[in-house]
């Protein structure tokens, strides 16, 4: 069982890279995905359908306790557990869990708490997860979801775009949650990787795992909203992910 | 128990899930409305020892891959059974389904679901009635009290729905006599340490009458989440002796207190805001705060928007009470604490209560005596302490009349 983070600023492809390396994993066991960017739709770049999201389950939880509408006999982690269940999309190999949005005010630690719990022993039965961060990586640092194996960054060839890395394996340190290894992709790389830029990866102290060419069939798939995960075997993303699940030993 | 049954039976198949690609059917589940389980104490001469029924068709005749309806009744009797076990004998189903190989049961009453794996139908799990005879081997096996007992699974879509509505009567049933549990029928209270990144010096207790500031662990879900894992931040507390039955004080929450407040107090009245009351930590729903020109307590909660009668809105009050500190006239509470009979029992209850907004003074109407409820002032009534002394006066609010005794 192992736990893999991808995460990265917008629009570096960092969802891409999250499906296609979910789709490469489904291939060696069952993937639970688990979309921790609400603003991505991971489900779409699947081709997976959207129904509950986990946001939703603790919003309809928070207000019913405050209605105090819960039947007295069955605990919250217990309804917890079965809403969470119900809001996982199940297809083949991979089955789909959103996180959907951020709490609003109030308090959530108990309710955060039990939800970490119910991820947590959903996850159990996989072979692998795979999660797709936003860039403040909300759902970790509230531990919402569970502790990382890998975290896999994502960045484009531009300065701001390893900034933002670095500043991101910063906050995993600064969380102190347990995260296993951190290693650093740079995507849509055109003409090889410019001087500046490799300068200030290994200044930051990332690790390089893969440089992926700008990919050219992307676009089209954008424009009809096919799913990512149809790239033909040869694109360039589909050999940088390949490439990346073979470094891993994944 | 290699042998007796055509799948392997154990606890080591208990975290075991069925994904949907692997089920051969499923019953009940998000997809399904009619389904419930339900233990129910019978007579000796009522229950066919060891009988097991099928309503409808079995698992042969469903096509594989469907979802379908599920109704599990199980009759148990026996001379040293009690009516209050059914519920701990139901939640044993959940418990059993899980130890089948290749068999996954999730919550419970009406809520459940049950995936069969394509794997364990193929070993000659294929039909409701094997299901039946391993809960039967455990239930007997486990529970020897249990002197008879037969099993009934209806899987007719009427029949189901016909017998949901009795089932639906006893769930509520049983919430009622669980809300009706005093701390006096109880040892065990339940200490909550998650706010403690917030609060150093704050701890939590939930008792059968006084749930958790935060209103999401009742002393149920207390139960529940140390029983899942003694480790974690949810504790048991033995209540010890009970020094005073008025303010909640009570010997266990005492020694609690001192560990867990880093030494910064070591008394707690559990249902008093005066010397000694419970901390609260950031995340409490609502603010019962003491009024001084009422000699009385207003609440609010954390959604109310503008000032309240102290001229303060929510958040301004919520900074001077939260923190971890004893801060007395000042209590962080669950709104669903109001209902409870040992509301600030010690203070005068919800009789000392003089403001609230509407929306929870309306939410909370059933559980305010009849004689009170007219006489709480909203902020529709009153803007400042002065007003709300004058409305006090004019309505004749029990407390101000000096009709409320303090219990002694």
């Amino acid at each position: 069982m192992t736990t893999v983070a991808v995460a990265g600023k917008g629009g570096v492809g960092k969802t891409v890279i999250a499906a296609l390396l979910i789709k490469a994993l489904s291939e060696k066991g069952v993937v639970l995905a688990i979309d921790a960017d609400p603003s991505t739709n991971l489900n779409l770049a699947l081709g997976l359908p959207l129904t509950e999201t986990v946001g939703r389950v603790r919003e309809d939880l928070t207000e019913d306790i405050t209605k105090g509408s819960l039947p007295t006999g069955v605990s919250k982690q217990e309804l917890l557990d079965m809403k969470i269940r119900e809001a996982l999309v199940e297809s083949a190999r991979i089955d789909l869990l959103a996180m959907g949005r951020p709490e609003g005010p109030g308090c959530y630690c108990a309710a955060n708490h039990m939800l970490r719990l119910s991820i947590d022993q959903l996850a159990k039965s996989y072979d692998y997860t795979v999660i797709d961060c936003e860039a403040g990586m909300e759902h970790i640092s509230r531990r919402t979801t569970r502790d990382i194996d890998i975290l896999l960054i994502i960045s484009d060839p531009t300065i701001r775009g390893v900034t933002a890395a670095a500043r991101m394996k910063e906050l995993m340190k600064e969380l102190r949650t347990r995260t296993g290894k951190i290693y650093l992709a740079v995507n849509r790389v055109k003409d090889g990787l410019p001087k500046e830029i490799g300068e200030a990866i290994n200044k930051s102290g990332l690790n390089l795992i893969a440089i992926i060419p700008e990919d050219p069939n992307i676009a089209p798939l954008e424009v009809k909203g096919a799913p990512l995960v149809e790239l033909p075997p040869d694109s360039p993303l589909q050999s940088g992910v390949r490439e990346i699940v073979t470094k891993l030993g994944l | 128990m290699a042998g007796m049954f055509p799948v392997d039976v154990g606890p080591q198949y208990e975290g075991e899930a069925i994904r949907k690609a692997d089920f051969y059917v499923e019953f009940g589940g998000p997809d399904v409305k009619s389904k419930f389980e339900l233990v129910t104490l019978k007579t000796m001469n009522e229950v066919e020892h060891e009988k097991i029924e099928v309503v409808g068709p079995d698992i042969p005749e469903l096509t594989e891959g469907g979802s379908y309806p599920l109704g599990i009744l199980i009759d148990v009797a026996g001379s040293e059974i009690e009516k209050e076990m059914e519920p701990v004998f139901e939640r044993r189903i959940h418990l059993y389904a899980n130890y089948i190989e290749g068999f996954w049961h999730m919550a419970q009453r009406n809520d459940i679901w049950m995936r069969l794996h394509k794997n364990s139908y193929k070993k000659g799990l294929n039909s409701l009635k094997e299901i039946g005879k391993i809960l039967i081997f455990l239930y007997t096996s486990e529970i020897p009290i249990i002197e008879k007992i037969s099993t009934t699974f209806i899987t007719d879509e009427k029949k189901v729905e016909e017998f949901l509505p009795k089932a639906l009567e006893v769930y509520k049933a049983r919430d009622e006599r669980l809300k009706g549990i005093r701390e006096e029928d109880v040892e065990e209270f339940y200490s909550c340490s998650l706010c403690q990144s917030f609060a150093p010096t704050h701890i939590c207790i939930a008792t059968p009458e006084r749930v958790a500031n935060c209103g999401a662990i009742n002393w149920f879900d207390g139960r529940a989440a140390y029983k899942l894992d003694p480790e974690g931040p949810v504790q048991e507390v033995k209540k010890g002796e009970c020094l005073d039955p008025i303010r909640g004080e009570y010997s266990g929450c005492n020694e609690l207190a001192v560990v867990k407040s880093l030494r910064s107090y070591d008394r707690v009245y559990l249902h008093s805001a005066f010397e000694h009351p419970h901390t609260s930590c950031g995340c409490f729903q609502a603010i019962c705060f003491y009024i001084p020109e009422a000699d009385a307590f207003g609440i609010v909660h954390r959604d109310f928007v503008g000032n309240t009668v102290m001229d303060v809105p929510f958040s301004t009050m919520a900074g001077q009470t939260s923190g971890g500190r004893q801060v007395e006239g000042s209590l962080g509470i669950a709104l669903e604490y109001l209902r409870s009979p040992k509301f600030l029992q010690a203070d005068g209850g919800l009789y000392r209560v003089v403001w609230m907004p509407k929306e929870i003074k309306e939410r909370y109407k059933e559980a305010t005596p009849q004689d009170l409820y007219d006489k709480i002032a909203t902020e529709e009534d009153v803007t400042n302490a002065d007003e709300l002394v004058d409305f006090l006066k004019r309505v004749g609010h029990p407390w101000v009349k000096g009709e409320v005794e303090l219990p002694v």
